[in-house]
């Protein structure tokens, strides 16, 4: 027989202190290790962050049914760098806001447009959104594209989307589903000579008319959509033994012709885009390897920290990797720098919180945003206090 | 309320302070009630040694204490004449409020790391020195109230320092240390009011004096300021997020009139944080450069005008431009000169 105990008011009392004072170390810490930190609670957790302009980014819910899709100002005080003193504005505030009918599993803003496109990783459909104008505060649905294939499975991710100019958008599912497609008419533009059904983990393009294609297998195709010719296929890292997931990201700004492929045991492989199937260098990451769904993992180049990546999704923490003292051989490597924020501050009984999301600044060299999955969202600005510090 | 004419004789004046009584309690101290009032201006409580050095992009605003007494000077608000120094905080004085074992490491540099990390500062020789130098300035500035009226420091309000640990940027409670020394040296035993307008709740403060029936707390605050993990003054009164000028200076009003007619404090500490501005970086409230001007000189009036003496320091704030956060802070000893002069002291 156990011995249940009930719980008192002053127990609640206590354990409720004992939370503020955990947060109360971590505010007094957080002065030394960040140059700026605002946070903001949603009422849902989101897994996308997606930015739609230098000051606002787009979110949305993955619930099962109805969801919000929100675009959030960021604090301005954030970007007032030379007088920081002077904005009182320190807080997310919504700007717009509509709600879907399903889950968000990846949202995309087309460039040069107030639009943005999702899939709910149910069909292959995309949804297509137009933010505001005409002097609205609504985000409402204006368009579908149609995939290619129907129905998913669970198992399965939902449908990667990479948008590069304002009139297409390029999406998939699996490597054997990738379609270029003109966003109005629904035109299909592009597709690639891929015969292989891989699950795709990412989507991107390395310039205007080249795409890669990052499968969960490890499998990366690099694909010019001016030619006919077969996309090339760079298989995944060897990787003996193990069966695991893959993430990969090519660098578009200060690293641009780098490439980053990620496995769910932590093994970071990085390589030229130029010679994918060469490794430059590696690293066995310092995270807690944990069963992962496709959608879990996010591994990102800094657009503007020569070398940098950032690592969310095993745990509650964003990890920044420095990969340029990366060498060949395979070594265990510690983070230049970890968030913690999420971990910290999530309340206990809500059991453990994982970063469901991350995104670099497009500009601002440490300026990230995070996003976990008891609904916490926050922007911060880290102190790089290693010894090489300019 | 007319403010009450002191009338003073002629002595040369003295120009260093001292902390009489603070090694020797045996020792009788000269600046007793019974000493007449010199004619002269605010006493401005500064010692250059209130800084010290700090890591590179340190987050304290170290330089802001000296920056203070400069713009002071500069904008001839005061002259080099007001300007009292007071001594180093010994130990026997820092005990009166802190273990004797927290001491010991403090002093000897054996503070552990978790607990470092919890002031916010790392350990080392000069910032003990800083702290027990700004102890000693709030104590001297208590002093020469009670002998003058009214005095200012340019330091102070380490209000987050409890008697084993340190806390957010406090090392020492140096408002703790100056009521607890006054309490004790005085005949009868003194009553002490601290009001600390500070945009953080004086946890420390609160604490030590808690079951203290001389010493009475009284902390305006915003609540969702740290330390989240509050403590209990004798009041508090805590304020929603973005306050501004006129409802924070109402609050003030509500309360501080009726605590100096029930309580009857002998002597007022007053923790004057610049916190509670709009600009300040950690606090949530919004009051403007007016509205902290207006708030010192309703205290410090409200207090010189019952012949209460107030000694006033200058609290936190928070600010990477050093030059504008002294200029805000100095805000206090503008008020102050104003009182002064207003009630002819």
């Amino acid at each position: 027989m156990y011995n249940t105990k009930m719980l008192t008011p002053e127990d609640m009392a206590e354990r409720g202190e004992d939370f503020n004072d955990v947060l109360d170390d971590w505010f007094i810490e957080s002065l030394k290790t960040y140059k700026d930190l605002h946070v903001y609670q949603l009422e849902h957790p989101t897994q996308v962050i997606e930015w739609t302009s230098g000051k606002t980014v787009c979110v949305a819910g993955y619930s099962s049914s109805k969801n919000e899709i929100l675009e959030l100002q960021l604090p301005l005080k954030l970007f007032a760098d030379e007088n920081k003193g002077l904005c009182a504005e320190r807080d997310f505030k919504v700007v717009h806001g509509g709600f879907t009918d399903g889950p968000v599993r990846c949202l995309r803003h087309v460039p040069g447009t107030r639009c943005v496109v999702t899939n709910d990783g149910l069909t292959s459909d995309l949804q297509v959104w137009t933010v505001g104008g005409d002097d609205s505060d609504v985000i409402r649905r204006t368009g579908s594209v149609a995939g290619r294939k129907r129905r998913r499975t669970d198992s399965e991710g939902g449908s990667r989307i990479a948008a590069r100019c304002s009139t297409q958008v390029l999406h998939g599912a699996q490597s054997d589903d990738i379609q270029l497609t003109h966003l109005t008419s629904g035109q299909i533009l592009y597709t690639p000579e891929i015969t292989s059904s891989d699950p795709l983990s990412s989507l991107q393009f390395v310039s205007d008319d080249v795409f890669l294609a990052g499968c969960c297998n490890g499998n990366i195709y690099l694909t010019d959509t001016r030619t006919s010719a077969s996309p090339q296929l760079s298989p995944a890292p060897a990787s003996p033994g193990e069966s695991v997931l893959w993430w990969t990201d090519a660098a578009a700004g200060v690293s641009s012709g780098s490439v980053v492929r990620l496995s769910s045991s932590g093994r970071a492989v990085i390589s030229d885009l130029r010679n994918l199937g060469a490794a430059v260098s590696q690293a066995q990451l310092s995270v807690q390897s944990r069963r992962c769904n496709p959608d879990d993992v996010t591994v990102s180049w800094a657009p503007a920290l020569p070398g940098c990546i950032a690592v969310s999704g095993f745990s509650g923490v964003v990890q920044i990797y420095n990969t340029s003292v990366w060498g060949v051989e395979l070594q265990e490597v510690q983070p230049l720098f970890g968030h913690r924020g999420h971990a910290v501050s999530s309340l206990p009984e809500e059991g453990d919180v994982f970063i469901t999301s991350h995104a670099w600044h497009p500009e601002r060299p440490r300026t990230l945003l995070s996003a976990a999955s008891d609904g916490s969202v926050h922007v911060w600005d880290w102190v790089d206090q290693s010894a090489s510090d300019r | 309320m007319t403010c009450i004419k002191l009338i003073f004789s002629r002595r040369p004046r003295l120009k260093v302070g001292r902390l009489l009584g603070a090694a020797l309690t045996s020792r009788r101290c000269l600046h007793d009630e019974q000493v007449t009032r010199e004619s002269s201006a605010l006493p401005i409580i500064h010692h250059s040694k209130y800084v010290c050095d700090l890591p590179l992009n340190h987050r304290f605003p170290m330089g802001k204490f000296p920056r203070v007494l400069h713009f002071l000077i500069k904008d001839q608000v005061i002259t080099e004449k007001q300007v009292w120094v007071p001594e180093i905080a010994s130990k026997e004085l820092l005990s009166c409020v802190h273990t004797e074992e927290y001491l010991n490491n403090f002093i000897n540099g054996k503070i552990n790391e978790q607990e470092q990390r919890r002031t916010g500062f790392p350990w080392s020789e000069g910032i003990v020195r800083r702290c027990r130098y700004e102890t000693g300035g709030t104590v001297l500035a208590a002093e020469v109230a009670l002998q003058r009226g009214l005095a200012c420091s340019t330091a102070g309000g380490t209000h987050h320092a409890f008697p084993s640990f340190g806390s957010g940027f406090c090392l020492l409670n140096d408002l703790a240390v100056a009521a607890k020394y006054l309490m004790g040296i005085s005949s009868h035993k003194r009553k002490i009011l601290i009001v600390d307008l500070d945009v953080h709740q004086g946890d420390g403060t609160a604490f030590i004096f808690k079951e203290e029936p001389s010493v009475f707390t009284f902390s305006v605050h915003c609540g969702k300021n740290f330390p989240l993990r509050k403590q209990q003054s004798d009041l508090d009164i805590s304020v929603e997020d973005g306050m501004e000028d006129k409802e924070y200076l109402s609050t003030v009003e509500t309360h501080l009139p009726l605590l100096l007619e029930t309580f009857r404090p002998d002597l007022v500490l007053y923790d004057a944080g610049v916190d509670p501005h709009w600009e300040d970086e950690l606090g949530r409230l919004r009051l403007t450069d007016q509205g902290l001007y207006q708030r010192d000189l309703y205290v410090m009036k409200t207090v010189v005008s019952r012949g209460v003496p107030i000694a006033a320091v200058i609290g936190g704030g928070y600010s990477r431009d050093i030059d504008r956060l002294a200029l805000r802070h100095s805000i206090l000893h503008r008020a102050a000169t104003q009182v002064w002069r207003d009630c002819g002291m």
